[in-house]
């Protein structure tokens, strides 16, 4: 149905309104909501995936693809019943204790959402017994966690060491980023991942996900 | 912020850059119109001799003095401005003013080879692959040949040049010739593309440029040249190649004197044979490298000539012909890329109309198509930098800082969708990559980058190609050529 055409063109265009509007238009017409999801806003942000990548597309204009498959998807959820709800996992999401950077981990934490993922963002300043909680509260897949500043990245080991200590280590995958931190550093504090940006931070979360359904 | 009234606001929306103030100008304009009518120069051209002294100079043989009105008429005579047109025939480049425009060099001796690495004699399919280059380069706006072909008839390689040139770019294109003869052809050869002289004269795709020979030299085929450019109402380049402290004085000033004089003579006999001839005024100048005595191309007095004398053909009111992106260096290193930056941005920044020169190394000797695809990438950088920062309401952004406040980010505003592409300038060669992604890239350096980046234009890039019948006719005016010299060479012996 080229509706669903002109639906992958405003995510990838970042037209709010005009995806809205088509995704309206399509529900009345009858459509179902999982083809609306499937055929419409996915492909578009696949798109928009392989354009950033590519180096045809910007962080800006991502994020604006991200909101519309927000938005779209707000109005999609009451549609679906629960266990259709697509979701490719859990993610709880923080910037460790002491760091108040919030806009790097909000970009991963949207680019995660956009690539289907359920995200619980725990802000700013995350002591470890948070974290801990979080994670026992929420169940995620993955536990990601942020620092902006050399002092502050050490936290992030202080946090893997709590969750050893409380027997939930084995329970969540700890994926780590940041502008100080390294593979090297992410290797050394026992984390499972490292990503050098939020489009990478997306995409190895994805695999995390792959690897945990497979095995 | 829009009601407010504020007296004595000053606009510079592009950065401000000047060597010389407005009575410095005048020092070098009068210091050139003083060498002509107390020194006067040589010139080795019956024709234009008798033009000259019917007009009022004195002639003693080969020595003309020029009287100072006779120059300042010709000066006030020619356009202050030259439009040149692509060869579908919109306009391409308005040479004047400040308006800056880019291009490659002609006649260097050696190429370097983009896929072999090596330095050898250029060949015509070279400069097929120049002119796909040039034509695919979105900050380069002209052709030049960067090296003379030295697989066709020596005595032809103007026109072999200019044959592949043509076929192979849309673009203007600046060129040379041997003699008037070649003049004749690759103008014949120029006519066949626009359907006639005519055409071609309304609506110039080519220039064509010729030297003095400093100092205070002309030479019959450099001032002839000229002229009959002009009568066929062709734009001409008049252009001396100076060195400091060798063909000029070893101070700038002086240098800068001899120069605008050299360039003034050819003005001259062109307006007088000619009343409003469109001229560009020329001049490479730079000092002779006293160890080596090469013409540095990447010297800081180049930078300075080149800058100083671009604003005095602005304070007379000609088109000048610029020079940049050219490089001492004979690799495209560190020292390459300090070099043509720093003239490209100082050829921007001092308004030279016509920049040449671009891909030149090694002084000059050595072409280099990968040499133009980097100084196309800084001439975006430079670009980016002289459109300068733009102050109003909407880029002031007080709403839009108002509304994200303390804390918030921009990333997801309409605002910076609306604005961040025109704002930045996108690289196209420099890396930006954080390093992991860099290395899964391939860890790559500018130079791999560059020679990738070349190579698939000149694999890749196919300009539309001439009709058929014009084809056709370039190959008839070339075999003509190819018959003429052949005729002539059997005669010497």
């Amino acid at each position: 149905m080229s509706n669903f055409e002109s639906l992958s063109k405003a995510v990838i265009a970042g037209n709010v309104g005009q995806a809205a509007e088509i995704t309206k238009n399509a529900l009345d017409l009858g459509a179902r909501p999982m083809d609306i999801l499937n055929l419409g806003l996915l492909p578009g942000m696949a798109v928009v995936g392989d354009r950033f990548k590519k180096g045809d597309m910007f962080v800006p204009e991502v994020l604006m693809a991200a909101r519309v498959m927000q938005s779209c998807m707000e109005i999609l959820k009451p549609m679906l019943v629960d266990e259709e709800v697509p979701s490719a996992g859990t993610v709880v999401i923080g910037t460790v204790k002491g760091d108040l950077h919030d806009i790097g981990k909000n970009l991963v934490a949207m680019m995660l959402e956009s690539a289907g993922f359920r995200v619980v963002n725990l802000g700013v300043d995350v002591p470890p017994e948070k974290f801990a909680s979080a994670i026992r509260e929420h169940k995620p897949h993955i536990l990601g966690m942020s620092a902006l500043l050399t002092t502050t990245m050490l936290r992030m080991k202080d946090t893997i060491e709590l969750l050893e200590e409380e027997g939930l280590r084995d329970k969540v995958k700890v994926i780590v980023g940041g502008a100080p931190v390294t593979r090297d550093f992410s290797e050394e504090i026992r984390a499972d991942g490292y990503a050098p940006d939020a489009a990478s931070a997306a995409e190895l979360a994805k695999q995390i996900v792959g690897f945990s359904v497979s095995s | 912020m829009g009601n407010m009234v504020c007296p004595n606001f000053k606009v510079c929306v592009t950065p401000q850059f000047e060597v010389l103030t407005q009575d410095q100008r005048q020092q070098i304009y009068f210091g050139a119109l003083e060498i002509l009518a107390r020194t006067g120069a040589q010139i080795h051209d019956e024709r234009t001799l008798e033009l000259l002294q019917q007009n009022g100079c004195q002639v003693e043989g080969t020595r003309v003095y020029f009287p100072r009105a006779l120059v300042e008429w010709a000066v006030a005579a020619a356009p202050s401005y030259v439009t040149i047109y692509d060869r579908n025939g919109r306009p391409a480049m308005y040479l004047g003013g400040n308006n800056v425009y880019f291009g490659p060099g002609p006649t260097n001796t050696f190429h370097l080879d983009p896929f072999t690495g090596e330095r050898r004699k250029p060949l015509k399919t070279d400069k097929a692959d120049v002119a796909r280059v040039v034509d695919a380069l979105p900050n380069i706006d002209y052709a030049m040949d960067l090296g003379t072909p030295s697989d066709v008839t020596s005595t032809l390689a103007d026109v072999h040049a200019f044959d592949a040139m043509v076929r192979n770019t849309e673009k203007p294109i600046v060129h040379w010739g041997f003699d008037v003869e070649q003049y004749e052809d690759i103008i014949k050869m120029a006519a066949a593309v626009k359907g006639g002289l005519e055409q071609l004269a309304r609506r110039p795709f080519i220039v064509l440029y010729s030297e003095s020979s400093p100092p205070l030299v002309h030479s019959k085929e450099a001032i002839a040249k000229a002229l009959y450019a002009a009568e066929m109402g062709i734009p001409v380049i008049y252009t001396p190649c100076v060195m400091a402290g060798a063909t000029a004085p070893a101070t700038m000033a002086g240098t800068l004197a001899i120069t605008v004089a050299e360039s003034l003579a050819g003005l001259t006999a062109v307006q007088l044979l000619k009343k409003g001839a469109p001229f560009i005024m020329g001049g490479v100048i730079s000092i002779m490298d006293m160890s080596s005595t090469i013409l540095s191309y990447g010297a800081p007095e180049f930078n300075l000539l080149q800058a100083a004398l671009a604003e005095v053909a602005h304070h007379i009111g000609l088109p000048v012909f610029g020079t940049g992106g050219c490089i001492d260096s004979k690799v495209l290193d560190a020292q390459a890329a300090a070099e043509a930056a720093q003239s490209i941005l100082l050829s921007a920044l001092s308004g030279a109309n016509l920049v040449h020169d671009c891909g030149y190394m090694e002084f000059g000797s050595t072409g280099s198509v990968e040499l133009l695809v980097l100084d196309d990438e800084i001439i975006g950088y430079v670009k980016r930098i002289m459109r300068g920062i733009n102050i109003d309401d909407e880029s002031l952004a007080l709403e839009v800082i108002d509304r994200v406040g303390p804390g918030g980010h921009f990333l997801g505003e309409d605002h910076t969708m609306a604005h961040f592409r025109t704002e930045t300038w996108f690289p196209t060669l420099c890396d930006r990559r954080r390093y992991d992604d860099w290395v899964a890239h391939g860890s790559t350096s500018l130079e791999q980058r560059l020679k990738e980046k070349t190579q698939a234009i000149i694999r890749g890039h196919q300009p539309r190609p001439l009709p058929d019948h014009v084809l056709a006719r370039l190959d008839e005016i070339v075999s003509a050529a190819e018959e003429r010299e052949a005729a002539k060479a059997k005669k010497r012996r």
